[in-house]
């Protein structure tokens, strides 16, 4: 199949050094992928801590139908708000910028990303932006939901609310200069030997989402300069009374918030791909139709954006919203039934990366169904805002990107760090994760269609035993993210050292040391042809050359040794 | 999998499991009346037509995304010490085309039957009547067209006040407004929607009906109830589902079906009879006027009153037995009587102060000009919040009689008389001042000095 199986043409057996990691160069300025990614990924995750507090505080909050622990509708609606602008804004997106970074020069095998100093820009915009967005809930709290309808956002919310809006411009200025990057990186340093359908499926995904960034992310910096003005400059962009349009906004931020489901979707995506091949050890089903799927999913999500509308437009302008949020499903519904077929018939390694993999698909799989159920317009007025699509989207944010980034930690952490994460402790992360989410956001779906709006802290009584149901659960799911956090301590001081490629796997990521050196690679490697080929002698043959170059893993894979839980069931950690 | 030529058994196999997954799927839909409301409209039947069909696919879809998972992972999972590979496959175009095509069907299918359902729900119908609905941070009021054809004594209309002969006079119908929607089984009804200040979106579950108020356009909604309610079940609910600020949780309201037109009408009347006959005595306008919540007190003050918005204010001093300590510790520390006191306190607030309360509170909230009858017929219910729900003070009741009575008991009622029952008669019909006052007062809570003038609350007065 392949003539070429030596990842290192033939640069024979390297003595090279394991860098040393040291926590002073993730806090200054570098201009390296690899600290820029960990910084994203480190950052991100601090805002995923804060954002769920929030959503604990709200779930408290929730265990009766009366005001408890907030005094006024105000504080809560505070809280929503900032758990929406913090999870969406400061976790998922710069989550997986954190990730794009790190993975796709190392995938291309190229030694940075097109624009290193960029890069690093687009990631210490961050930091400010964040402390301002939390600095918003000092002065006048934010309370018209990450959504920020006006009127109510412009002549009712306190001044955190500009300072929100300012925040989010920030933040959206980051996300374009991370944007352009993967694109020019992904279209231009692509090595010799990989053509486009080479590419992995993560860069695939990278680069579809990057696409959505630079086309979409404007339109939410025009419609915050419009909010802005409205606030400060007495204009009149969205005020009735004076000649403007609320739907206006409307129309716009849809327009970019839509397309942002996928940016914070479509990442997770291609990390389900490369975790599913690698841990099931077969090759990826039906490369093209993901990646085209992909591609498919960015463009027709430009023209969906409505849906979001369904009970604020006019009634006949709802259709075509209708029929392109349908069409939308099929894509999707590719990329399921691909993966099903990408597990069906290999050799599943049931460690947390695949564990994560499967509960993806498991739990995203109900927020398609849900999504195809608020396409058709009749059903979604009844439940349109209300805890059916808190549960829905929960269902794809949650259920789909976060567990992916939960996935891709346990896949690539032993190539950042080099180390391996516990195996058990893994196990039980995914566990408690997987019922807490479940039991926490599928009743969400009851408590809708029986009558529970969105945003309240206020219900009727006759919701109260659900929503006990529904925050004891997301008690679990908070209590289950410090399983990870303790697993990632341990193993940063005492885990198995990892080795260049402890999965096996074939991308170029694995074809240099954990961590990689300063330049990525010694040498310029040379990719696989088939990046999910697994099963054929010539990737056995190309395997064991990474193996032979960079040593092969200390101890075999599939008998890990653990030195905090002692006696790990045998699996392949 | 990675073979076409199906055997027999394979046909097999997959037939068996498409009927146990869309079994399944049937099962699935069974949970409807579970986890639905009532089914009270015409539009109800069909969303939950639409939906049970959405379950039952929906539902086989899950059963053969989580069945092949849980049957991949058990029967694939490498055993502790298998290094192996797993098959080599890469693909198969047939079964691509397949899970694209199957898909595609059936979104184009529910994307024609929910197009049918919602042209249905939207298109007009026969005898269809309309209801105003107008919401405002944060309560919703229900604006209703009365024939007075249906009022069952004869009127002459020339002894009605002004206002409500304006109001009759281009289609024979008076306007009334509650807080609360009512309708009657079989009738298909229009609602027409503005809000005062920002998005509000009026929902009603058992109707499976819900749009959007925005400000600057009018919008509307349609359904027909086809369930009455009942004792066990006496009002649906209805609810804001869209964001609008701090009491979005409790901006609620009801509907209540009544089971035929003459049960509807036995509801309306007696609204009716309010604007025909406006009450005289000022204890019943003031505390109309409260509940009505045309004034902003709420927002700072407690009072057990059955109020649109509850009255649960902490900024200012609780106002239940307030007449008792009015009769008592503020008359003898001011010096008036406590009807004066009281009276005082509402016009110059600041001319004595509760102890541990600061000049919070705006003066001139309740307009004393033209006439002071709104202020008056406050005075008037305050004196009776006490612990034993006697008065314990009285208004001049001559004085209010003389400058407030309404002019179709005196038939030679003043001019001046006439336009303070104006005021009397908009505040009588139940919350229909809520709509105007409230919107401004509380929407604006930096300006909560910008007072409810009589001007402003005369435009709210029926038909003007």
């Amino acid at each position: 199949m392949a003539s070429i199986s030596v990842p290192l043409g033939g640069t024979g057996t390297a003595e090279v050094p394991r860098p040393k990691l040291r926590v002073s160069d993730f806090l200054r300025w570098s201009v390296d992928h690899k600290v820029i990614g960990v910084q994203y990924m480190v950052t991100a995750f601090f805002f995923f801590i804060v954002g769920g507090t929030l959503a604990m505080v709200m779930r408290t909050e929730l265990l009766t139908p009366n005001l408890d622990i907030v005094t006024t509708g105000s504080q809560y609606n505070t809280l929503f708000s900032m758990h929406g602008l913090i999870m969406i804004f400061l976790w998922i997106i710069p989550m997986f910028a954190g990730f794009g970074n790190y993975l796709v020069p190392l995938q291309l095998g190229a030694k940075d990303m097109a624009f290193p100093w960029l890069n690093a820009l687009a990631f210490w915009l961050i930091p400010p932006a964040g402390l301002l967005l939390l600095a918003s809930m000092l002065v006048g709290a934010p309370e018209a939901g990450w959504t920020m309808y006006p009127p109510l956002s412009t002549l009712y919310s306190g001044d955190g609310q500009t300072l929100a809006a300012l925040a989010l411009h920030i933040l959206g200025i980051s996300s374009i200069l991370g944007g352009i990057n993967f694109i020019v990186t992904i279209k231009n340093m692509r090595p010799e030997g990989m053509g486009w359908w080479q590419m992995p499926l993560f860069c695939w995904a990278i680069l579809a989402t990057s696409i959505i960034v630079v086309m979409a992310t404007p339109f939410l910096a025009g419609a915050l300069t419009l909010l802005i003005l409205d606030r400060v400059a007495g204009t009149a962009f969205f005020n009735p009374t004076a000649g403007g349009d609320p739907l206006l906004w409307q129309n716009v931020f849809w327009f970019y918030s839509h397309p942002a489901v996928y940016i914070m979707v479509l990442p997770g995506m291609g990390i389900l791909s490369e975790v599913l091949s690698i841990h099931s050890r077969k090759s990826v089903f039906g490369y093209k139709m993901i990646a085209m799927s992909s591609m498919a999913i960015a463009l027709i999500g430009f023209t969906v954006w409505a849906h979001h509308m369904f009970t604020s437009i006019q009634p006949q302008l709802r259709i075509p919203f209708m029929v392109t949020s349908m069409i939308i499903a099929v894509p999707t519904g590719i990329k399921i039934f691909s993966w099903l077929g990408t597990l069906w018939g290999g050799k599943l390694r049931l460690n947390g990366a695949l564990l994560f993999g499967i509960g993806f698909l498991s739990m995203f799989v109900i927020g398609g169904i849900t999504g195809v159920m608020l396409a058709a317009i009749p059903f979604d007025i009844h439940v349109h805002d209300t805890y059916f699509v808190v549960s829905h989207f929960h269902f794809v944010l949650f259920g789909g990107s976060v567990f992916a980034i939960y996935a891709g930690i346990y896949h690539w952490f032993p190539k950042i760090t080099g180390r391996m994460l516990n195996l058990r402790l893994s196990r039980i992360h995914f566990v408690l994760t997987y019922l807490g989410f479940f039991f926490t956001f599928f009743p969400m779906h009851i408590a809708g269609m029986l009558g529970m709006p969105r945003r309240v802290a206020v219900y009727a009584p006759e919701f109260q035993s659900i929503n006990r149901l529904i925050s004891l659960s997301a008690f679990v799911l908070g209590i289950s993210t410090f399983v990870l956090v303790y697993n990632v301590i341990i193993s940063l001081r005492s885990g198995t050292v990892a080795g260049a490629n402890p999965w096996r796997a074939l991308t170029l990521e694995w074809a240099t040391t954990s961590p990689p050196p300063a330049t990525n690679f010694i040498g310029d490697p040379v990719p696989f042809p088939d990046p999910y080929g697994y099963g054929t002698p010539e990737a056995a043959a190309y395997l064991d050359a990474i193996d032979k170059e960079f040593g092969a893993p200390e101890v075999p894979v599939d008998k890990p040794a653990a030195p905090i839980v002692s006696e790990a069931p045998a699996g392949t950690d | 999998m990675n073979s076409m030529n199906l055997s027999s058994r394979t046909i097999v196999i997959i037939a068996v499991i498409g009927v146990l997954l869309i079994a399944g799927g049937f099962i699935f839909a069974q949970a409807i009346p579970l986890i639905f409301p009532p089914e009270a409209s015409a539009e109800a039947k069909q969303v939950d037509d639409l939906f049970r069909i959405l379950l039952i696919i929906g539902g086989a879809i899950f059963l053969l995304v989580q069945g092949l998972l849980a049957f991949s992972v058990w029967r694939f999972r490498a055993k502790p010490g298998d290094t192996s590979e797993g098959m080599v496959l890469h693909g198969n175009t047939t079964l691509e085309i397949v899970w694209t095509a199957i898909p595609a069907v059936i979104v184009f299918v529910l994307t024609i039957l929910s197009y049918q359902v919602f042209v249905s729900i939207e298109s007009p119908k026969e005898g269809e009547v309309q209801i105003q609905a107008t919401a405002a941070r944060f309560n919703w009021a229900f604006t209703y067209a009365a024939p007075i054809s249906i009022y069952p004594e004869t009127v002459d209309v020339n002894t009605l006040p002004p206002s409500v002969q304006e109001d009759l006079k281009d289609d024979g119908s008076l306007t009334i407004i509650s807080p609360e929607l009512h309708t009657f089984v079989g009738q298909p009804v229009e609602m027409v929607m503005q809000p005062r200040d920002v998005i509000h979106a009026l929902w009603i579950p058992a109707f499976r009906i819900k749009q959007d108020l925005i400000p600057g356009r009018v919008t509307t909604v349609r359904f027909t109830p086809t369930l009455a309610n009942t004792p066990e079940q006496p009002t649906y609910p209805i609810r804001c589902a869209e964001l609008c600020g701090a009491g979005h949780g409790i901006m609620t309201s009801v509907v209540v079906v009544h089971p035929d037109e003459a049960a509807f009408n036995a509801w309306i009347i007696p609204l009716m009879d309010a604007v025909i006959h406006p009450p005289t005595d000022p204890v019943i306008v003031g505390h109309n006027l409260l509940a009505s919540n045309i004034y902003p007190c709420f927002t700072c003050h407690t009072l057990n009153i059955d109020a649109v918005q509850p009255w649960v204010g902490n900024i200012g001093p609780a106002l239940n037995g307030v007449a008792d300590r009015a009769a008592g510790p503020r008359s003898t520390a001011t010096g008036l009587s406590a009807a004066d006191y009281l009276y005082q306190s509402i016009h110059e607030p600041t001319s004595y102060l509760v102890p541990g309360y600061g000049p919070l509170m705006p003066p001139n909230l309740v307009q004393t000009t033209p006439n002071d009858c709104n202020l008056q017929a406050i005075v008037a219910y305050l004196c009776t919040q006490s612990e034993t729900g006697q008065p314990q003070c009285t208004i001049d009741l001559d004085k209010y009689a003389q400058q407030c009575g309404a002019p179709a008991a005196a038939a030679e009622s003043t001019a001046e008389a006439t336009l303070s029952a104006e005021s009397t008669v908009e505040a009588t019909v139940a919350a229909e001042s809520t709509v105007e006052a409230t919107s401004e007062a509380t929407s604006v809570p930096a300006e909560a000095t910008v007072a409810p003038t009589d001007e402003a609350t005369a435009e709210a007065t029926p038909g003007s």
